[in-house]
């Protein structure tokens, strides 16, 4: 089970690989304009999908199929013959969660033959049935969290589970309902979409910061026990922060105009001038005078992608031993306030945007203090007047979905981009609030002409092409089938983002 | 314990010497054959006592006798004669040659000694003396164009370096080619530590290795040379039949020399070698460090062109050193009444031609052979070898690449701090961000394997009446080996957070097999029958401990405990104290039964039961047959008989199933070790088959052997045809819809076909002039002919070596290709070009790009006899066959290749723009590029462009000058009998159509599964020039 836990973010098991979110978050990340390559040419700044025989985005593939795949089938088998119920609710809850990851990445996946260790070739199935088996795999979940006695045992279920949720069945529970309200959420654009289903889903998942689905690490020195993002890994050497995210935490963004975000001597890197600035994608440093440039975020000039010995120099997610979130309370609040304000419940829609932010905030100082520098840390006083200022907290009546998703983008920054990803997607990245007439994604530029990846011919990207040699190489006829051959298909719109 | 041996010896050498000066009378003389040429090593015997002598080089005896007893000569190929006792002192023989044994007999499968008229199928034999005079320590090196279908790939020209195997090409896509090394009857081990340790639950490393960048002895490379009598290569299954499954691959037999006297007789040989590597890729040096035409701090040579005054220097002349070794061989026979014994040893130290590279070897053995009674005979041997191998890193990571692209204007010596011994910084002030100066790294970059090995073997002949005799050969063969592989804490190839890593292991093998056979022969008027039974049982176990960590908290030390705890890894078993271990049990009974008219015509049939551990329990039990035919046509045909021309033609066929095993516990999915937070464990790659059932092999062979004007001239002739079907695909990838990265199945089938012909001649025999020649000639094709169709190709990870190319193998195509990226082009064939840029578009696709296999390799050996003086040489021939030049694509890359040198040329890439018309109306390129500023122009050169086609090689191998010394010189020196002085040149000439440095290369070591990694050149180094010269005497 610890694997399985290590999965979530980037595993580590034979042969040291790693395959995980936060693998694939990096490229992610790049779609959603969290991150930029600090030199031009990257295909996923330019929103470009894995070419050739690139394994690049097929992480996620394999932390399904392989990396947890047969072992959570062992832990619920062994589960049921040994009658720990708990390990049984906690094996279909990732596996739940698991199958909803796979299918917003890669569209259409294999399920109804998944794991069969004799089979040669595989069909896939379609979204909206993988989205059916997530609520379906959910409530077995919960049947089997539900279910107390024989040989289920918190002091038992931690020795799995210690770098979690310790044992919490109850923590778990509201994990699974986290998931099913996202798996509801991500239908906004469908008319079978109810925003009562996602709020009665949200209110009974992860509401505070204590029961955060985070993944935790030994940091122990080898890549295994050590976050993705930090020096000893060495993934995060070329990433630097976008325009989009400093601009909206240094107040340049149109929608927070004016505002320095608390947040950001936290999340963000700041460069030889004192202040937060970042790049345009495929841009390089995009004609930043040096002293503007930002840091990586391991704290290295601009152009430095070399890892530092130790981590004191990083913040945030960004250290050795730094905690990885999988899915936090605070966006659980932003799925619970966009649903109210479609529901037309716009006093409970701004409670729970407030709360979204202030839960952030205290996530942030609680967790996420060390390296920032003193002068920066987040006081009371100044979570209060961020959470009063009318720009970033406006009365109900002028909340708008722009401000929910800003603020949940910034929420979920550096760890979240996959939920971040399907939100983009929701609203085509450039979609215009009908009832505002302004971007939701306030002043977000996509890539076009030359910074848009030739293969796209003009498009976005909305999904990423299974892994390569899992089925680039075996899966011919099946992909054939489902048009994943064209070197585009990473621009095909998923079922769950279409109307 | 071996110093308490040693002294025994020496302590019962003068009674034995005192037991050989009681006889009465002195007789000398000399045996001789035909053309009065002198036969060497006839055994000269009293009739009746067990007392024997045997002829010297020159054909000379003495031996004491008393009158009338009756002494007998006899030689292997010559009918014995027997000759009274009176008055003489001188007696002179003259032997003629039996006709029916003009080859001697060979030894066939279970230390079974034929009549080589009746085998169905080829064999082949090369002397011991042969293999020595080539002064290779390893001796499998020296069988190359020696023996037609046998292929030796030395992994690299370093000391200690391992070599790979293979008889008649490849029939096994993922398990091992390697033949069964056979010693005296007993099965010895030739594995070569395998890296890959699958996620810990193999017997590699604990850091689970590919194969690419450290070597391993191949372990039967620890025979003394000296000990070898000859080597006889078994290549069919036909042949190897009786030695079942694990002899797939063909076997070769090795017999040790054995005393045959109770004579003493003392030999010693020495030699000296100097080596030096003269062939390196070519480089140019008038560029200096940049991108796109803009000086830069990095490894790549696209900046401005060097300035007239730039100091530069030779670095690679700086970095290699002559390489040195001696040897120092001493062989000693002696015996006490019916027991012989002979007691050798060897030293052989070599330092490389890289620096901190050296090889050490001891041996030291000793064998009997007693006779007990009229029946018995028994013959023991005990073996002890060391080893000890200091090694430096090879391919990726190693010294080879660095020095290729280290900038010409630092001088390479200057690597580290005099004073504080750090490494001195070029671009980086971080030194982990800073390529390793070779010295750097063959200095600290390091490896190290010590080897202790001892081998026992009992062999019993018991012969009861005149047609039933029982053989029994038990062997016993164990060793362990303690090495580690070190990256320094300030190595470009380990981050700075990792602070260098340490792997040490620990590994035992230990091996017991024995075969006992029944032979009963009757002769029946012109028919003769024969048939025999026996069972063998093989036991082989190998452990491995292994662990591996970082942050080293000490540079001179290499103990693991120097790592640190929390990083610390081992493997799976490891954790709990014990050993890893793989262990293989294969028990097996088999029977022949054979039936000869005449003396003409041969029958054979063979069948072998095997069970063997490795399968699941209802697959475990498996059989095959094998047959063969032989028929002497110049016996059976009438006018043939007494032929001037034909003097001996033989027709042979044969047939034969075996079974080829899967590795030990790929049936069933383990865990293995995870090391996410938490530890625990989860399923490895590999999703195991429970169902898996042998790989079998079928063959046909047919063949002829020719004698021509009165045994001047022989010619024998072979083709085979291989059909291995159902092969266990061991690692072969899938959908991950299997839950799984990696597979078991029988899924593919390869046949493999080929010829060889062997032309020899004893051109001139004359007493003071005599010319001996010897080709081999072979051309094998091979062809995957079943793969699952929805598997587009499968390939060995071990060879994807760098860039994108590897030996990928598909359906339909040979077993040795190449598969990679290439050009990408529309249907017309034209290369498409992107508009953008005017460059090529890769085709990011694994196709085949190449085939390895050569059209075919012929070796050529003369030797000249001169009164004293020797000549011998061996030419290997190798045309056709494809070689993907790595080591040229990484220098292309970084600017140091000669095809980057016309850089400033502005140029239009051949082809038509990928405009979307490529194939309607194509728009011809006209886009202008200068790489000089746009050097993606060579960094986008796909694998395509350096995949050297047919690259042939003439190569001189050996090539050995003798004089053996007049007596006269030491009259006065007691007890010397011969004395030659010889030079011995290794790979003095290489003429090839390749740009590297060698096409003899090989990416892997011969660890690596399936076909290896022969023909993939990424920073190997060659072979140097040896010149050895040495003397051999004997007392």
């Amino acid at each position: 089970m610890p694997g399985i836990i290590g999965n979530f973010v980037g595993s580590s098991a034979a042969a040291g690989s790693a395959y995980g979110l936060a693998n694939d978050g990096v490229n992610i990340a790049r779609y959603v304009q969290y991150f930029a390559t600090n030199s031009a040419g990257n295909t996923f700044d330019q929103m470009g999908g894995a070419t050739g025989a690139s394994d690049a985005l097929g992480s996620v593939w394999a932390m399904h199929y392989f990396g947890m795949g047969e072992n959570l089938n062992k832990m619920v088998n062994w589960g049921m013959e040994e009658k720990k119920w708990d390990y049984v609710g906690v094996g279909y809850a990732i596996r739940a969660f698991s199958w909803l990851a796979l299918t917003n990445m890669y569209g259409e996946v294999i399920m109804r033959e998944a794991f069969r260790p004799e089979q040669l070739v595989f069909n896939y199935d379609n979204q909206k049935d993988v989205y059916d088996t997530v609520r379906a795999i959910g409530r077995l979940a919960l049947d089997y969290l539900n279910k107390t006695g024989d040989n289920a045992s918190q002091a038992n279920l931690a020795k799995g589970d210690a770098y979690f949720y310790n044992g919490d069945v109850n923590k778990w529970k509201k994990f699974v309902y986290t998931v099913m309200a996202r798996s509801f959420n991500h239908l906004s654009n469908k008319a079978e979409y109810k925003p009562d289903s996602v709020i009665k889903y949200a209110l009974l998942g992860i509401n505070a910061n204590d029961d955060n689905a985070t993944c935790k690490f030994a940091n122990t020195g080898i890549t295994g026990t050590s976050n993705f993002y930090g020096p000893v890994r060495n993934n995060a050497g070329a990433l630097r922060q976008t325009e989009y995210i400093a601009n909206l935490m240094n107040g340049l963004n149109s929608r927070f105009t004016g505002v320095t975000d608390p947040r950001s001597f936290y999340m963000l890197r700041e460069n030889t001038n004192g202040t937060i600035r970042g790049i345009k994608p495929n841009k390089g440093a995009s004609g930043l005078v040096t002293a503007d440039q930002p840091q990586s975020f391991w704290g290295q000039v601009f152009s430095s992608a070399a890892a530092p010995v130790s981590d004191v120099t990083c913040r945030y997610i960004f250290k050795n031993g730094s905690p990885f979130p999988i899915i936090t309370a605070s966006e659980n609040k932003f799925m619970l306030a966009e649903a109210y304000l479609r529901k037309g419940d716009r006093s409970s829609a701004r409670t729970s945007y407030a709360e979204g932010i202030s839960l952030n905030i205290d996530h942030l100082n609680t967790d996420y203090s060390a390296g920032v520098p003193a002068p920066r840390l987040m006081t009371p006083a100044a979570k209060t007047a961020f959470l009063t200022n009318p720009v970033v907290v406006p009365p109900a009546a002028s909340l708008s979905l722009s401000h929910i998703m800003l603020q949940k983008y910034i929420a979920l920054y550096g760890f979240g981009m996959h939920e971040t990803w399907v939100d983009m997607r929701r609203f085509h990245y450039t979609d215009l609030d009908p009832s505002t007439g302004v971007q939701v994604y306030a002043d977000l530029v996509t890539p076009s002409g030359i910074d848009l990846f030739i293969n796209n011919s003009n498009k976005l990207v909305y999904r990423a092409r299974p892994r390569y040699n899992s089925e680039y190489l075996y899966n011919i006829a099946e992909l054939t089938r489902i048009g994943a051959i064209a070197l585009d298909y990473n621009t095909k719109e998923q079922w769950f983002s279409q109307k | 314990m071996r110093q308490i041996k040693k002294i025994t010896w020496l302590i019962m050498l003068p009674m034995l010497l005192h037991t050989m000066v009681m006889a009465q009378t002195s007789i000398k003389g000399k045996v001789t054959g035909p053309n009065n040429q002198p036969v060497s090593n006839a055994t000269v015997t009293i009739k009746g006592k067990a007392k024997a002598s045997q002829t010297d080089a020159k054909g000379e005896f003495t031996v004491m006798v008393s009158k009338g007893e009756t002494l007998v000569f006899s030689s292997v190929g010559f009918v014995s004669k027997e000759i009274k006792v009176a008055e003489q002192t001188i007696i002179n023989v003259k032997l003629t040659q039996d006709e029916g044994l003009l080859e001697g007999v060979v030894v066939t499968a279970m230390d079974i000694k034929k009549n080589p008229r009746e085998l169905g199928y080829s064999v082949q034999k090369v002397d011991g003396d042969d293999i020595q005079e080539t002064q290779r320590e390893n001796f499998v090196n020296s069988l190359q164009g020696r023996v037609a279908g046998l292929t030796i790939s030395p992994t690299s020209g370093a000391a200690g370096a391992s070599s790979s195997i293979v008889l008649r090409g490849f029939n096994s896509l993922s398990m091992s080619n390697q033949p069964l090394f056979v010693v005296d009857g007993i099965v010895v081990d030739n594995q070569s530590v395998d890296e890959t340790s699958d996620g810990g639950r193999g017997i590699g490393l604990a850091s689970d290795r590919p194969n690419r960048n450290n070597d391993y002895q191949n372990r039967i490379a620890d025979i003394n040379p000296s000990d070898i009598d000859n080597v006889t290569i078994l290549k069919g299954p036909e042949a190897t039949a009786l030695y079942g499954s694990q002899a797939s691959s063909g076997a070769i037999l090795i017999t040790t020399k054995r005393a045959k006297t109770t004579k003493f007789q003392l030999q010693y040989d020495n030699s000296f070698r100097v080596s030096q590597l003269t062939r390196f890729p070519e480089t140019i040096d008038q560029y200096s460090n940049g991108n796109n035409g803009i000086p830069a701090s990095s490894f790549r040579y696209f900046g401005p062109a060097y300035g007239d005054t730039t100091l530069l220097f030779d670095n690679v002349k700086l970095f290699f050193r002559p390489g040195i070794a001696q040897t120092h061989n001493i062989g000693m026979d002696f015996g006490l009444k019916n027991s012989f014994f002979r007691l050798s040893g060897s030293v052989f130290d070599q330092q490389g031609v890289v620096p901190n590279n050296d090889f050490k070897r001891y041996n030291l053995r000793l064998s009997n052979t007693t006779k007990i009674g009229k029946y018995i005979e028994l013959m023991p041997s005990v073996s002890l070898i060391k080893t000890e191998n200091n090694k430096v890193l090879r391919s990726a990571g190693g010294y080879m690449l660095s020095l290729m692209i280290w900038p010409n204007k630092n001088n390479i010596l200057n690597f580290e701090d005099p004073v504080t011994g750090d490494k001195l910084p070029l671009f980086s002030s971080n030194p982990n961000a800073d390529y390793d100066n070779p010295f750097f790294n063959v200095y600290n970059n390091v490896g190290k394997d010590v080897t202790m090995r001892a081998t026992t073997s009992l062999g019993i002949n018991i012969n009861p009446t005149s047609w039933l005799s029982v053989q029994g050969r038990f062997g016993y063969d164990a060793y362990n080996i303690e090495g580690y592989t070190r990256f320094h804490p300030k190595s470009f190839y380990v981050s700075s957070a990792i602070q260098g890593t340490l792997d040490n292991y620990w590994r035992k093998y230990a091996g017991y097999n024995h075969t006992i056979t029944a032979t009963a022969k009757k002769k029946v008027g012109d028919f003769s029958f024969r048939g025999m039974v026996g069972t063998m049982w093989q036991d082989y176990k190998t452990q491995m401990y292994a662990i591996t960590g970082n942050t080293l908290s000490s540079t001179e030390s290499f103990d693991s405990s120097i790592t640190a705890p929390n990083s610390r890894v081992r493997l799976l078993r490891n954790y709990f104290g014990e050993y890893n271990k793989q262990i293989l049990r294969q028990f097996a009974y088999f029977g022949e039964a054979a039936v000869s008219y005449k003396n003409m015509l041969f029958l054979n049939y063979t069948h072998r039961f095997e069970s063997a551990s490795t399968l699941p329990a209802k697959n475990r039990n498996y059989n095959y047959p094998g047959g063969s035919l032989s028929i002497i046509a110049s016996d059976l045909i009438k006018p043939l008989k007494n032929s001037d021309v034909i003097s001996y033609w033989k027709i042979r066929t044969s047939l034969a199933g075996t079974a080829r095993l899967n590795t030990p516990y790929s049936t069933q999915s383990v865990f293995v070790n995870n090391f996410a937070s938490g530890n625990g464990f989860s399923y490895g790659f590999t999703n195991a088959n429970p169902e898996l059932a042998p790989e079998r092999q079928s063959t046909y062979e047919l063949g002829t052997e020719f004698r021509l004007f009165r045994n001047k001239l022989n010619l024998e002739a072979t083709y085979y045809n291989t059909l291995n079907k159902g092969q266990i695909i061991e690692n072969f990838r899938l959908s991950y819809g299997t839950g799984f990265v990696l597979n078991t199945q029988n899924a593919a089938s390869t046949r493999n076909q080929g010829v060889e012909i062997t032309l020899g001649s004893n051109v001139i025999n004359k007493a003071k002039f005599g010319w001996n020649f010897q080709m081999n000639f072979n051309k094998m094709w091979n062809e995957v002919i079943d793969m699952p169709k929805n598997v587009s190709e499968y390939y060995i990870a071990d060879t994807w070596l760098y860039g994108n190319a590897r030996g990928g193998l598909v359906f339909g195509g040979p077993t040795t290709s190449i598969t990679g990226f290439g050009y990408e082009r529309n249907l017309n064939g034209d290369v498409l070009i992107n508009p953008t840029n005017g460059l090529p578009v890769v085709e990011q696709l694994f196709k085949i790009r190449g085939d390895r296999n050569p059209d075919f390799t012929l070796g050529i050996n003369n030797s000249f006899r001169l009164n004293r003086f020797r000549l011998n040489f061996l030419w290997d021939i190798k045309v056709g066959g494809d070689i993907f030049n790595g080591t040229h694509r990484f220098l292309t890359g970084a600017g140091k290749s000669p095809l980057t040198a016309d850089r400033f040329t502005p140029r239009v890439v051949k082809g038509v723009l990928k405009d979307g018309r490529e194939n309607t109306n194509p728009t011809p390129n006209t886009i202008v590029v200068v790489p000089a500023l746009n050097d993606a122009y060579y960094t986008n050169m796909p694998e395509e462009d350096f995949i050297e086609k047919n690259v042939n090689w003439l190569r001189l191998r050996d090539l050995t000058f003798a004089y053996a010394l007049p007596k006269n010189p030491f009259r006065d020196l007691p007890g010397i009998k011969t004395l030659e002085v010889f030079l011995t040149v290794n790979d003095l000439v290489l003429m090839t159509n390749y740009t590297g440095a060698d096409p003899a290369v090989n990416g892997n070591t011969a660890g690596s599964r399936g076909v290896g990694g022969f023909g993939f050149d990424y920073g190997t180094m060659p072979a140097p020039i040896s010149f050895n010269f040495g003397l051999k005497t004997s007392f």
